[in-house]
Formats: structure tokens, C-alpha cells, sequence
């Protein structure tokens, strides 16, 4: 293709121009969604293409879908032919072992068309509230096959030149249980499409067929320089680490290693997951898709800020995927908890970083995305209802200050649902959703708290689905920062009697029973003894830390709450005493398991 | 009759004053930063002392002001309490645990806990259920002793009150206002279930709280205000500019002062909205290009849009607003190039200290107006209104640094620095206009601040716009645009019904009462009722989305035609409708207006062209050279004029471009036209 010189003021204006399109594509398909999970909770993505598949823009979503559009556009590529396709064709699927990465998770790939040739694709990611298998909401913790989880949709048109497919929806609609609801997302999703496919061809009608792809594809060339620059700032080396999961779920006791050597090379990130546990028997296997999702969080986070958003940034990386592993499991393996592995996966990645860049990586976060679905019928309107509730625990402290409260980290970016939008649509009832005192590790620079939430059934019974973790194993503090405390969680009986709950498992509630959770905090940074007393007075004063873990952990005593003072010598002392009773500090990270 | 209207800026407080609706004056002092009355006092005076008017002869006087988005930014509100359902004492800490920066790894909090921190946040014991009914009743008991710890002890001034589904019943959020107003009748007390009465408790919690946080800088200001002008001798009542673009008392706005949060932005929109009426232009997107950003908004019959919810401050806030964009694009925006030698325009901005390069304040960084200069468009002896002169040595040495690196010489570098900023405002044009279903070519642009009416025929021709128009005084248009301003109030109630099962009556009976409090504002307000236009509109959406699309309710077959509307809407926004879905109302709103009638036109003489009185050397991309530009002076164009570009039109505070292939006319209200031939300039 014979394409003029590329100017560079003109390469600025079409990266803006890809931008903003990406980004209203975004905007559209939430806005027009019908499902909780996307219109309250975003658990969705949009982007887009150039002709070879490559990522030429996307909307600020959700980074746990970043390696998954790529995975699903490459695979229509795979069978169908450019010259094959017509305009408004819509492919879909969602096959975790053929392009897909979680069940729920489908994915809607349309190509662009301009002159009468396909000149760019357009592609949004949407998790469904319901998929059907074996729980409702489809994120079953115990399933130990994938045919357990849901309608695996291979890769078929959703649309034949505008027309739907007939077959697909009836499908779709005769296998989930909320289909109105799953059938008014995918409208959502086409509705994306259709913005970018209509924006996308104005461009190319601005800038010419040869000249714009051309500009793309030097964006592309782009990233990849920038986030080469930044990797070449990184120490040159080979890195281990390795860090757990509670559980998969099935094997209640057996913790799930992690296990990544990050090899730094020039402008080159080898990541090599040797050493990761075998696949599991549960649900928390990570697809292909789903593992490049983390690596790419990480590739964007450490890389260049300004880089273009698209997929040159990962083209400095490449990955070794033990095959049969925990990271690429082979079929039919259980993977719809895989996200709580991705968190897992980013933080071990980051974690073995810490050497290789000093002062550029946080104390880990809580390391929980904790997702509770509920489904059941309302006896009171005779309607099967599932709904999603999500949250979070605090953000590792780093070397510029505190760890944020519950806050979304690395992979995850999803909403909170508000407590007036369950108790509107379902039978719920929110009763607390608070901070919890001194859930962060101690710090200079403390974890940001985790948070807690109850909720209630209301009438009849659910099925609850717990998927978090944290509750056997803790988040790494950074150079002296400690830990935070493990995350836990219980049933409230209508007896007043508790069960105490794993982080993994399907529950049954029956009316007037409670689910009540501790999300964890986010671990500190640095010793907790150098931290300026008077910031540990005001965490005291906003009893987001006890008077006890001022003293015990901070050694700051004295505190007058009300006239926000401390003993300054009584504290001097005890700091010195205390220090002179442990060890100095020779450790780098600190997962509460150090004598 | 006489009128007069205040605009305080950064820079400087401009007053008009306008004598029976056909003679306008204008003057404008420098702003008093410490204390901005200080500026209105003198500035009000001088404008008196120049058209000798006596203040007791002066019928309406109205002000729009930043002192609540100042208290805002500058975190300077009230010792704020804040009163949650027991159990969501965090809500306003928590937020909707999304971050915005997506990929840092040192992340910071992005909530406003400045407001209330968790110090002086408290559950009480209370609980009312989705459908309203009360589940637990409140602990009064609860709401004395905290009270009491918050207002003696803390300190606080002001409460806020939020409690879950006080939309649906309000009593427990009343009666806790009853309690403190007993125990404390000097606390301001802000009601979740009055701010904001409707779901989602984090958004209402924040529009609330602001709300309770302003009162006491909104209140104090306002009243040293009226006294200040009573102690001058003014006796008409003081009206100010609401968020939405409508006027309002004084009194009316102290008891919800986050109304009063874009007061200044929006009399510059209402200003734009008269303006391009009076042009014949009913469709206008105005572009108000400052230092450090741009402003937009979009006008459609002639009427400026209102968003029921933006974004302010990096905050959700769920109040009427006009729906101005604010984007990082202005004269100080710096030119940078990232490591891979891509050229990049702001965000980062030089500000007004140091400033451009060109300013030789100590600014090195290359920047928009850096360009300029370099292209022949500032007059470098004579620019903000010959305060300043600007040094193109400075400029070019700039420029050509980032130049060298990119293979371009210094012009070209300028060039493409303009073609990148005026992109981003195209871009952020198409966003207003496009994704809100209008389409910019049916629009005018209307330019405003300092460097707007440099970029309009750029950013127009961009967007395949067909006119630019200029106003004669941009610079005092936000004063004027508050004397042109209508009398409005707005309600609105959540009306959670569906389409197919709703009681016809019971959304009758929503709009009356709506349509009740209206009346009593406009009452207070001192207005005739046969003198009020309502308007009435309903939020919709299809059961089970959850954003909603507003229509407007038409007088007859009410309930069809808004669903019809609700559909076609939909289509227009999202590329796809269904008409087999259910839809359903969510709130009703009601908007009360009183049209003030609008200045007659200022007869002006129609005059043959003068001759340009200079000219300079101005590089134009599409001709890729500089060319010999003639320089009017805006002063001497009278109205009926036609310059034909390349040219460029000089006044106080602005610069006009008119480049090749456009062509501007005077109007004989005084504004300036510009032509935009599409693959011109």
C-alpha cells in the first residue's frame, strides 16, 4: 500500500481521534445497558482494531479485559477471511479454549468497512449477569468442568450482513435464566458498535484509506518505542517470586502457588510462569486471555504513561505458559473465578519487580475483588433475579504515601453497586458498608483500610456465590511495611448462630439469613516506626487505627483524641525501645509469616 | 429603566449597565482577590459615576458569582457534619471504589472526604425500605447526642443529611432537621431527600454534603454583598445566576447554594445564547479559549443544554447544570514531545506565571500562544489590551528546540502545534455535539475569551461548521449575559412508574405539586403568575437500564408522546430503539420561566470598508508560506463590512483570524460573522 510521508502532527490528531471514538463507544454501551454489572458495575470494554487485528485503541475499561478482545478478534481472523465478510456482519463468542476467556464474558467483533473493503474492526467485551450452568450469575465456585459453567458460544455471526442470526439468540435465550436482561446487553454491545463503525468510517473518509492505516499502524510502532524506553530504565536481571491463593475452591486446604521469573533483557520482558502449580481441580484456572490481561496491566503500568493506548505496548513482551498449569490449563478445566488469579498473577509479577525497580512499586493491595452473586425467584413478584455485588479492599502504601481505602486495583476497575440500587431491584438489604479499623498494614506510609459489608435476604430463598480470597494468606508489605490482616467472612442464621465461610464457596440463604464480609486492607510500606506521629494521631482521631495499634504497631502513646496530641518523649522512648527489641530491618517483603 | 450586571473573573470584575433596555455600558476593574466585593463596590461606582445614575434609580441588579466553586476548589467550605443511615457512615469515603487513573501504580484518594472527614461523619440508628415503608424508626435520642459532640465539640457549622431512600420518604430526614434546627437554630442543615431526591446514596451524599459545606461561604458572601450595595443606596432586591443558566433572588439561593456552583460559567453561556439569537443563529456551540483551558457548550433553539449531572472538580455532582465542558486547551497549553518524538499539546499548561515563552516572565516551555506570535497572528506590541509585549525571539527559540527533534523547522512547528490543539477542541466538539445526538454542522461557533476567536475558523473548518461568530465584546459578555437572563426555578421528584401500569392521575398530580413550588418561588421572586411559562419534561429510560434519557412532556396525549419521543431519542443516541420494550418514568422535572424581554437592537450605521491601517507577515498552512496580512482594528469596522481572509482583526481583548477562504462580515448588531468555505484555509 503506497501511502504519502507521515506527518507528525497529523499522527497526534488521528491518536486523539482513535481515542475518543474508543471511549464513546464505552460511554454508549454502558449508558444503553440493562444488566446491573454493566450500567452500575462498568464490567466492560470497547476498542478497536486495525485490519490485521491488532489493538488500534481503547477506551480507559477495565484492564482485565485487555488481553481478551485481542485473543477474540484474532480468532475471527483465524477462520474468516476479510474478503469474506460484509458489512454489518457481527461475529460473537465466548469459549474460554477458543478465543474467549470466561463464560460470562462475550465478546462482539464487527467489521469496518470503507470502499468496499475491510479497512478496521470494531469490538466490545460485556461480562453477562447470566450465562446458565450450574449457579445463577454463572461464576460457580465448586464447578470442576467448564460444561458446568455455562453455553459456550463458539464463533458464529450474531448478525449475517444486518440480519440476526435467529438461531444464535434463540440459543442464547432458551440457555440463560434472565434472558430479557442478557439480550438487552448484547443490544448495548451492538449499540457500541455501531457508534465506532460510524465514526471510524468518517475518518477514513477524512484521511483516505492507505494514509490512515498507515497512521495507525505508526501509532502502534509508537507504543512500542515508548514503553521499550521505559523497560530499558528497568535493573537488567532475572526476578523470582512467587505468592498464593486461598484455595480453588474445591480443595478447601491446599493453597495455589503463583509462581513467575521476570527476566529483563534491554527493551525486552521475558515473563516465564515455571514453577505454578499444575491446573486445579476449581474454577480458578486462567485462561490464555485472561493471564495477557494481567501481563498487559502490568506492561501498561510500568511502561510509559503517555504511550499510545494500543497494542505496540505489549510487543516488547512475551510469556512461557507451562501447558497443563495453573495459567493455561487444558479443556475442559473449570476457569470462571479466573479473576481472582489474574489479581494473584499482577501481583506476583509486580512483586518480582520490586528489586529490578527500587522506590516504583507499592506495597501489594488487598489482593481481593470480592464478588458475591445472588439468584433465586422473588416470591413476591414471581421474578428469578440474579444480581452481582462487588467491592474491595484497601491499596498497598508506597513510597509517596498512604494506600488508598478500598480502592479497585491493577486488573479490576469495577463499580460498587449502591445499596439503593440492590434493595430497588432485588429482595436484598445492605446493613453495613463501612471501613474497618486498623485493616491496613502497618506502615511509614500505612495500607489503605478494607471494607465491610452485610447484606440480607429478604424473601424466600438464593443461592449465594463467595468469590474472594485472602482469608489464609496476606498481602506483602513492602521494606519493613507489615501486612494487613486476613479478609474474612460468615452466615448470620436466623438462630443468631454464625458459620464461618471460606473464601470460595455457594451458600444457600434462606429469608432473614445475612452475608457479612471483611475485605482486607492494602499492606504498608516501610517501618511503621519511622511514620510521622502526628499522621498516626489523626488516623487515630478518624479511628481508621486503634489507640492499641498506635502503640503496639507505631509505637505513638499518649493520645489526647481530643485535643489531637501525643506524649512526644513517652513516644521517643518506646520507638527506641521497640526498635531495639527486633531485628533491623533486612527484609524486603513481609507476608506475616517472618518469625 | 435601569439594569446592572456584575461578572467577577481572575482578572477582572466587569459591570454593565444597560438603560431602558437599548443603551448598554460597560467598564470593567481589576479583581480583588481577598475579598471580591471590594472590586464590585469600586467597579459599581465607577460605571454610576460615568453614566451619572443614581443607585435608587436602579431597577434590578444582578451578579454572577464564583465564590462557590472558589470555596469548592480551594477546600475553604464550612466545618461540615454529615448524618448517614447507621451501617453507611463511609459512604462518602468509599465512593464507587473506581479509580480514574487507570494505570498508576501510587494511587490517591479521589473522593471528597475533605468536606466531611470521618471524624465528623456519624451513623444514626434509622431505617426506611426501598418502597418507603419505615423499617426502623429514628433514634432522635441519637440525632441530640451526636449533635451536640458535632456543633460543640467539632466545631461544625453545617450538617448534612442523608439517609438511604429519603426520596422515598423523607419524615426521618425532616424530623432530623427539626432536631437540630431546636437544638441549633444558627446550623445550616442540607437534606439529601431536598438537594437530590433520587437513588444511587453516594452521588446524593456528595451533591448534599457540597451543598451543606457551601452554605456558610455562599450565605456570608451573599449578605455582605446586599449590604454593601444597600450602604451604596441600591434598593432593588440582588438577583444572581443560577448553575442552569436562569436568575434567581439572592435569598432563593442562599437555602441551596450549590445552585449557585457554575453561576460565572453559565451567565458567559447565557451571554453566548442571546448573542447568537440576535444573530439569527439558534444553533451555536459556544468556545470559550482562555490561558489554561476551553470551555464548551452547546446551544440548540437557542436554548443552552442543562446536564442533570456532570462532573465538577473531578466530582459526580447530580444537580442542574449547563452542560459546559472544560478541556486542557489554552494560549499556555505547552508543546512537548513524548520519548518516542511524537508532538503532544497539553494538558500541562504555563499558566499566567511564568506564562508563554514569549512572555520573557522566565517561561521556557514552547506554548500555544508561542505559535501564534510566531505565526503573525498576536501583535507582539500590542497584546491584552497593550499590558503586555511579547518577545517573538523567545517564542521561535522555543518552538525550535521541540522542532529540531521532530525534523521540522520552527514555522512548521507552530503550525502543527495549532493543528494539534484545535484537533483536541474539535474532538472535544464532536463529543458535546455528536455524542448527545446534534450534529456540529448544523451549528454555529460562537468564540469567546482571549485566544478563542484565534482558533474558531480553524477548529469550524475542522468540523465541517459553516459559520463562526464573533462577538462584538467578548470580554464583558458573562456581565451581559446576566441582564439577558430569564427568571427560572426547577423541580423535580422521582415518579417511578412504568408506562404500562401507570394511574394517569397520580402523574397529573406529581406535575401540580412540581408545578406548586415552582409558582411560590416565582412569587418570592416578586413575579406575576400570568407572567410564567412553564415547561415540564420526564426522565425515562426502558425498564431495567438504569441511565436515563429526559424528554419533554407535551400538554396534550401526554403519555404517548413522551414514549414516542423516549424511542426516537434512544435511536438517536445509541443507534437503536425498541419499540416492544416497556418504558418507564423515573423522575419528573418542571421548569418555571420568566422571559425577560430582550434588548432592542442597537441601530448601527451601515459604513463602507475602510482600508486595512497595517498589515504583517502571517503564515497560513494551507497556502504554506507567510503572506503579507492585512491588520484591522476592530474599532473602526463598522457594521456591513466584509474582510476578506487572510486577515486579522485586533481589539482590546482579543485577536481575530480570518483565514484564507473565509470571509467575515460585520452584523449590525455589532458581531462578526465569519464564513467558513468548507476546504478553505
Amino acid at each position: 500500500m503506497e501511502a504519502r510521508a507521515l506527518d507528525p502532527i497529523t499522527l497526534e490528531v488521528v491518536r486523539n481521534r482513535l481515542d475518543a471514538i474508543a471511549q464513546e463507544m464505552q460511554d454508549a454501551l454502558v449508558r444503553s445497558g440493562y444488566s446491573n454489572i454493566i450500567k452500575e458495575g462498568h464490567d466492560c470494554s470497547a476498542a478497536l482494531f486495525d485490519c490485521n487485528g491488532e489493538v488500534a485503541a481503547q477506551a480507559t475499561a477495565l484492564p482485565a479485559q485487555l488481553g481478551c478482545l485481542p485473543s477474540a478478534v484474532r480468532r475471527v481472523l483465524q477462520q474468516f477471511k476479510p474478503e469474506s465478510m460484509s458489512d454489518g456482519d457481527v461475529f460473537i463468542l465466548n469459549d474460554p479454549y477458543d478465543g474467549g476467556t470466561h463464560l460470562p464474558d462475550i465478546a462482539l467483533i464487527a467489521p469496518v468497512f470503507h470502499e468496499a473493503s475491510v479497512v478496521a474492526f470494531t469490538a466490545c467485551i460485556a461480562h453477562h449477569q447470566d450465562i446458565g450452568g450450574k449457579t445463577p450469575g454463572s461464576l460457580p465456585t465448586d464447578s470442576t468442568e467448564i460444561f458446568q459453567e455455562g453455553l459456550r458460544i463458539p464463533l458464529v455471526k450474531l448478525y449475517d450482513k444486518g440480519t440476526p442470526n435467529a438461531v444464535v439468540h434463540a440459543f442464547i435465550e432458551r440457555n440463560v435464566r434472565i434472558p430479557n436482561i442478557v439480550l438487552g446487553d448484547l443490544g448495548a454491545q451492538l449499540a457500541a458498535l455501531n457508534v465506532g463503525k460510524a465514526r471510524l468510517i468518517t475518518l477514513f473518509e477524512q484521511h483516505g484509506t492507505a494514509q490512515l492505516i498507515a497512521y495507525m499502524s505508526e501509532l502502534l510502532n509508537r507504543a512500542e518505542i515508548l514503553t521499550r524506553r521505559a523497560i530499558e530504565q528497568i535493573r537488567p536481571g532475572s526476578y523470582s517470586f512467587e505468592d498464593y491463593l486461598d484455595s480453588d475452591g474445591i480443595d478447601a486446604d491446599r493453597l495455589v502457588r503463583i509462581r513467575v521469573t521476570v527476566t529483563v533483557r534491554s527493551s525486552d520482558l521475558h515473563i516465564d510462569f515455571n514453577g505454578s502449580d499444575a491446573q486445579v481441580r476449581g474454577p480458578i484456572n486462567a485462561d490464555k486471555a485472561a493471564v495477557m490481561s494481567a501481563v498487559y496491566f502490568v506492561a501498561k503500568a510500568i511502561g510509559d504513561p503517555t504511550a499510545p493506548n494500543n497494542g505496540g505496548c505489549y510487543r516488547p513482551i512475551t510469556v512461557n505458559l507451562p501447558e497443563g498449569s495453573i495459567v493455561n490449563p487444558r479443556p475442559p478445566a473449570a476457569v470462571n473465578g479466573r479473576t481472582i488469579t489474574m489479581k494473584r498473577i499482577a501481583d506476583t509479577i509486580l512483586g518480582a519487580l520490586v528489586p529490578a525497580m527500587p522506590q516504583k512499586i507499592p506495597a501489594a493491595p488487598s489482593g481481593l475483588v470480592r464478588v458475591l452473586v445472588f439468584g433465586g425467584n422473588d416470591p413476591a413478584s414471581g421474578r428469578t433475579f440474579v444480581c452481582t455485588d462487588f467491592s474491595t479492599g484497601g491499596t498497598g502504601g508506597h513510597p509517596q504515601g498512604d494506600g488508598v481505602d478500598s480502592l479497585e486495583t491493577d486488573i479490576a476497575n469495577t463499580m460498587n453497586m449502591p445499596a439503593e440500587s440492590l434493595e430497588l431491584h432485588y429482595p436484598l438489604r445492605v446493613h453495613r458498608y463501612v471501613l474497618i479499623r486498623d485493616s491496613g498494614g502497618a506502615g511509614t506510609h500505612r495500607g489503605g483500610l478494607g471494607v465491610e459489608r452485610e447484606i440480607e435476604l429478604l424473601r424466600g430463598e438464593a443461592t449465594v456465590t463467595l468469590r474472594e480470597d485472602r482469608h489464609r494468606t496476606k498481602a506483602w508489605g513492602l521494606y519493613g511495611g507489615e501486612p494487613p490482616p486476613f479478609a474474612h467472612a460468615e452466615i448470620r442464621h436466623l438462630d443468631g448462630s454464625k458459620t464461618v465461610i471460606p473464601s470460595k464457596g455457594v451458600f444457600r440463604l434462606l429469608a432473614g439469613e445475612r452475608i457479612h464480609c471483611w475485605a482486607t486492607g492494602g499492606a504498608g510500606y516501610g517501618d511503621a516506626l519511622d511514620r510521622d506521629p502526628g499522621v498516626v494521631v489523626q488516623d487515630v482521631v478518624d479511628d481508621k487505627v486503634s489507640m492499641e495499634s498506635a502503640a503496639d504497631r507505631y509505637g505513638v502513646v499518649g493520645i489526647d483524641r481530643g485535643r489531637r496530641i501525643y506524649d512526644e518523649a513517652g513516644t521517643k522512648a518506646r520507638r527506641q525501645a521497640m526498635r531495639a527489641r527486633r531485628s533491623p530491618i533486612s527484609w524486603t517483603y513481609d507476608r506475616g509469616t517472618r518469625e | 429603566m435601569i439594569e446592572i450586571g456584575v461578572d467577577i473573573g481572575g482578572t477582572f470584575t466587569d459591570i454593565v449597565l444597560l438603560r431602558d433596555g437599548e443603551q448598554l455600558h460597560r467598564t470593567k476593574v481589576p479583581s480583588t482577590k481577598a475579598d471580591p466585593i471590594a472590586g464590585v463596590r469600586q467597579g459599581v461606582e465607577k460605571i454610576l459615576a460615568a453614566t451619572q445614575v443614581s443607585p435608587a434609580d436602579v431597577s434590578r441588579f444582578v451578579h454572577g458569582s464564583t465564590v462557590a466553586i472558589n470555596a469548592l476548589l480551594q477546600q475553604k467550605g464550612s466545618v461540615t457534619g454529615l448524618l448517614m443511615t447507621r451501617g453507611f457512615e463511609d459512604t462518602l469515603e468509599i465512593g464507587r471504589q473506581k479509580r480514574s487513573r487507570m494505570y498508576d501504580l501510587f494511587l490517591r484518594p479521589e473522593t471528597p472526604t475533605f468536606m466531611a472527614p470521618r471524624h465528623r461523619r456519624f451513623g444514626i440508628s434509622e431505617r426506611v425500605a426501598a418502597d418507603g415503608t419505615i423499617v426502623l424508626p429514628l433514634a432522635e435520642g441519637e440525632v441530640h447526642e451526636t449533635c451536640e459532640c458535632l456543633v460543640d465539640e467539632l466545631g461544625a457549622t453545617a450538617i448534612s443529611v442523608c439517609y438511604l431512600f429519603s426520596f422515598r420518604n423523607p419524615l426521618h430526614e425532616m424530623r432530623t432537621r427539626e432536631i437540630i434546627t431546636g437544638m441549633y437554630p444558627n446550623v445550616q442543615v442540607s437534606l439529601s431527600c431536598e438537594v437530590d431526591p433520587t437513588f444511587r446514596e453516594y452521588e446524593r451524599c456528595v451533591v448534599t454534603t457540597l451543598d451543606a459545606y457551601l452554605q456558610g461561604a455562599v450565605g456570608d458572601y451573599l449578605e455582605r454583598l446586599g449590604h454593601a450595595l444597600h450602604v451604596l443606596g441600591f434598593r432593588a432586591n440582588l438577583q444572581v445566576m443560577q448553575s442552569r443558566g436562569g436568575i434567581t433572588t439572592a435569598d432563593t439561593v442562599a437555602r441551596r447554594p450549590v445552585s449557585l456552583l457554575l453561576s460565572g460559567l453559565a451567565a458567559g453561556v447565557v451571554g453566548s445564547q442571546f448573542v447568537g439569537v440576535r444573530a439569527g443563529c439558534n444553533e451555536v456551540i459556544s468556545l470559550d479559549m482562555g490561558g489554561t483551558s476551553c470551555d464548551i457548550a452547546l446551544i440548540s433553539a437557542g436554548k443552552a443544554l442543562v446536564a442533570n449531572e456532570s462532573r465538577v472538580a473531578g466530582l459526580p455532582l447530580r444537580a442542574q447544570m449547563i452542560d459546559v465542558n472544560t478541556i486542557g486547551a489554552g494560549g499556555g497549553s505547552i508543546a512537548w514531545l513524548d520519548d518516542a518524538g511524537g508532538l503532544r499539546v497539553g494538558p500541562q499548561s504555563a499558566g499566567a506565571d511564568p506564562g508563554p515563552a514569549c512572555y520573557s516572565r522566565g517561561g521556557h516551555e514552547p506554548t500555544v500562544t508561542d505559535a501564534s506570535l510566531l505565526l503573525g497572528y498576536l501583535n507582539p506590541a500590542n497584546f491584552a489590551d497593550g499590558e503586555l509585549s511579547l518577545d517573538v525571539d523567545s517564542a521561535k527559540k522555543a518552538i525550535a528546540r521541540i522542532g529540531e527533534r521532530l525534523g521540522l523547522d520552527p514555522v512548521r512547528t507552530a503550525a502543527g502545534i495549532h493543528r494539534i490543539v484545535n484537533s483536541k477542541m474539535a474532538d472535544e466538539v464532536r463529543r458535546v455535539s455528536v455524542q448527545r445526538g446534534y450534529d456540529p454542522r448544523n451549528f454555529s461557533l460562537l468564540v469567546l475569551g482571549g485566544a478563542g476567536p484565534l482558533h474558531g475558523g480553524a477548529v469550524a473548518l475542522e468540523l465541517g461548521m459553516p459559520r463562526v461568530l464573533v462577538p462584538e465584546a467578548p470580554g464583558v459578555l458573562s456581565a451581559f449575559g446576566l441582564l439577558v437572563a430569564n427568571i427560572e426555578h426547577d423541580q423535580s421528584e422521582t415518579f417511578a412508574a412504568r408506562t404500562d401500569e401507570l394511574d394517569p392521575g397520580s402523574l397529573e398530580d406529581t406535575l401540580e405539586r412540581l408545578n406548586a413550588r415552582g409558582k411560590e418561588k416565582m412569587r418570592r421572586d416578586g413575579v406575576p403568575v400570568d407572567k410564567v411559562e412553564i415547561h415540564e419534561y420526564a426522565d425515562m429510560r426502558y425498564v431495567g437500564q438504569s441511565y436515563e434519557l429526559t424528554v419533554a412532556l407535551s400538554k396534550e396525549d401526554r403519555l404517548q408522546r413522551a414514549v414516542a419521543a423516549f424511542h426516537t431519542l434512544h435511536r438517536t443516541l445509541y443507534g437503536h430503539s425498541d419499540p416492544g420494550r416497556i418504558v418507564e418514568f423515573v423522575n419528573l422535572r418542571t421548569v418555571h420561566v420568566h422571559r425577560l424581554p430582550p434588548p432592542p437592537l442597537r441601530s448601527g450605521d451601515v459604513s463602507v470598508a475602510r482600508g486595512a491601517r497595517a498589515s504583517r507577515s502571517a503564515y497560513f498552512e494551507s497556502l504554506n508560506k507567510y503572506v503579507d496580512t492585512p491588520v484591522h482594528d476592530r474599532a473602526c469596522l463598522r457594521p456591513g463590512t466584509v474582510v476578506v481572509g487572510p486577515a486579522i482583526v485586533e481589539q482590546a481583548d482579543t485577536t481575530l483570524v480570518v483565514y484564507p477562504g473565509q470571509t467575515a462580515r460585520v452584523l449590525p448588531e455589532g458581531s462578526i460573522m465569519l464564513e467558513v468555505e468548507p476546504h478553505g484555509g
